[in-house]
């Protein structure tokens, strides 16, 4: 179908244009680590209330990162003037939507991947045997995150202050991801874990209508 | 312009006799006293607010849809009025709350999901000041207004599922079950006022919004010449 | 009553939110007219 053909040429772009330079994937990633190092000294880590916190610091810690990276998600096409000639391109505009999503989900993943040995050792956590289930977590939260922050990013990169913009109209947008995140997240690195299913449907319900939405609104997002 | 008069001297005079009866036709509840009756004044507007913001979504998607200036100036009324709603629900809430809880917040679902419909309504007015052309701005905020719209009740039911540890708040939960039918009929004549006085100030704010689209006419004309 | 001054203080802040709010449109709204009228004027004179 031409929407999946479109998508995955402009994923292979957003794919290749990142992994030229790295630049997103390194800045976001010292930025978690130096966020988590940020929480230890405002806590007190080691302790078994930092174990307690300690997820929901995680999460937070993508949060912020995610609200970084997706700054220059649709402004690098601004300051080139390709959005024009990607529209062009495709024959539905929601594939353009499609393929940078799928990129920022990847890219969170990655940095989350790389992030989770430091989360592990810095709080003392194992996460071997939840492991898993937790990359489904991490899975869907970021998922729910890219969707939102993907759309954002196309209004924020239209309007002036857009630095501070996308934080502010993203964060409590994603107020759901970071409670049920958070807590499912808490209780599956528990001295007893428990997978808590219905927060993991959750996540899945709200990447869904997300994802919905902007299926339905994207186009209007790129209008000229 | 004598409607528009007549709608306001009714809004204020309904206003004035729901306190009224708020403060005189009402029983005094047993356990919390006095205190409770800001609890018709708060929930009635709480219930007009959360009205206001759905015609604010209505009026989302079909300037979305319509591309129809009229829309788009309904929306930003609504965003405004609904926002003077919540504002005076967070204000009420707490005063209401610290003699009778003790504390003037906590995080449960009602409180939460209130704070952040509000947060994500002065960020929907925050960026319709930061984009100048007006057909784009119109556009991106209804957008936007329709997004945060969907996010509420997920919003709600995250907190309700995953973080309200103690028992929800006997007045503020479905307290139509519980509630002495004199005071039922005191709320209700609330919601009424409310939903009165909400459209007055509607009525009002679109019309400021489409004085400020004949001035932008005006201007082009007069440039023009 | 000991919780009056309580009651009191939110139904004046309820209705000074409203009263502020509505103030502000009508002074937008008066000082909109005005222009409206000053750019008639221009442009009728300017014909």
């Amino acid at each position: 179908m031409a929407l999946f053909s479109n998508t995955a040429t402009l994923l292979g772009k957003e794919l290749r244009t990142e992994f030229r330079s790295r630049e997103l994937l390194t800045t976001t990633s010292v930025f978690i680590l130096i966020v988590l190092v940020l929480f230890s000294f405002a806590t007190n880590p080691g302790t078994e209330e930092a174990r307690q916190f300690a997820p929901g610091l995680l999460w937070l810690a993508i949060l912020f990162a995610s609200s970084l990276m997706f700054q220059s998600c649709f402004l690098r096409e601004q300051a080139n003037d390709t959005l024009s000639s990607l529209r062009l391109a495709v024959s539905d505009p929601f594939a353009i939507f499609l393929a940078k999503l799928i990129a920022n989900t990847l890219f969170l993943l990655l940095t989350e991947a790389l992030m989770l040995p430091f989360f592990a050792i810095f709080y003392n956590i194992t996460l071997w045997a939840e492991l898993p289930i937790l990359s489904l977590v991490l899975f869907l939260g970021s998922v729910g995150i890219a969707v939102a922050g993907t759309a954002i990013s196309a209004i924020s990169a239209q309007a002036r202050m857009r630095e501070l913009l996308l934080p502010l109209l993203l964060l409590p947008l994603l107020t759901p991801v970071l409670v049920v995140s958070a807590t499912v997240t808490g209780s599956l690195l528990d001295r007893d874990p428990v997978v808590q299913w219905k927060g993991i449907a959750f996540l899945g319900v709200f990447d869904l209508v997300f994802l919905t939405a902007l299926w339905i609104f994207g186009q209007y997002f790129l209008e000229e | 312009m004598t409607k528009r008069i007549l709608l306001g001297v009714v809004a204020t005079a309904l206003l004035i006799i729901a306190a009224y009866a708020n403060f005189y036709v009402a029983p005094n509840e047993r356990t919390m006293g006095v205190i409770q009756r800001i609890f018709y004044f708060h929930a009635a507007t709480a219930w007009a607010g959360e009205m206001v913001f759905f015609v604010c979504f209505l009026a989302n998607l079909l300037y979305v849809w319509k591309r129809e200036q009229k829309y788009d100036w309904l929306g930003v009324t609504c965003a405004e009025v609904g926002l003077a709603c919540i504002t005076i629900v967070l204000i009420t809430g707490p005063i209401w709350a610290k003699p009778v809880w003790g504390i003037y917040w906590t995080w449960d679902a009602r409180l939460t999901s209130t704070f952040v419909l509000w947060l994500l309504y002065v960020s929907y007015l925050l960026l319709r000041t930061l984009i100048e052309e007006p057909s784009r701005r119109a556009l991106l905020s209804a957008l936007f207004g329709i997004f945060a719209f969907l996010d509420v009740p997920l919003v709600f039911f995250s907190i309700r599922w995953w973080r309200t540890q103690h028992p929800a708040p006997v007045i503020m939960g479905g307290q139509g079950s519980g509630l002495d039918p004199t005071m039922q009929k005191v709320f209700f004549f609330n919601v009424l006022v409310m939903h009165v006085f909400c459209v007055f100030l509607i009525v009002e704010r679109y019309i400021l919004e489409k004085l400020r689209n004949d001035v932008d006419l005006l201007q082009r004309e007069a440039e023009a010449q | 009553m000991k919780n009056l001054d309580s009651v009191f203080a939110a139904y004046v802040i309820g209705w000074g939110i409203f009263f502020v709010f509505f103030l502000s449109i009508v002074r937008r709204t008066s000082a909109l007219r005005s222009e409206v009228d000053r750019l008639k004027n221009s442009i009728s004179r300017s014909k």
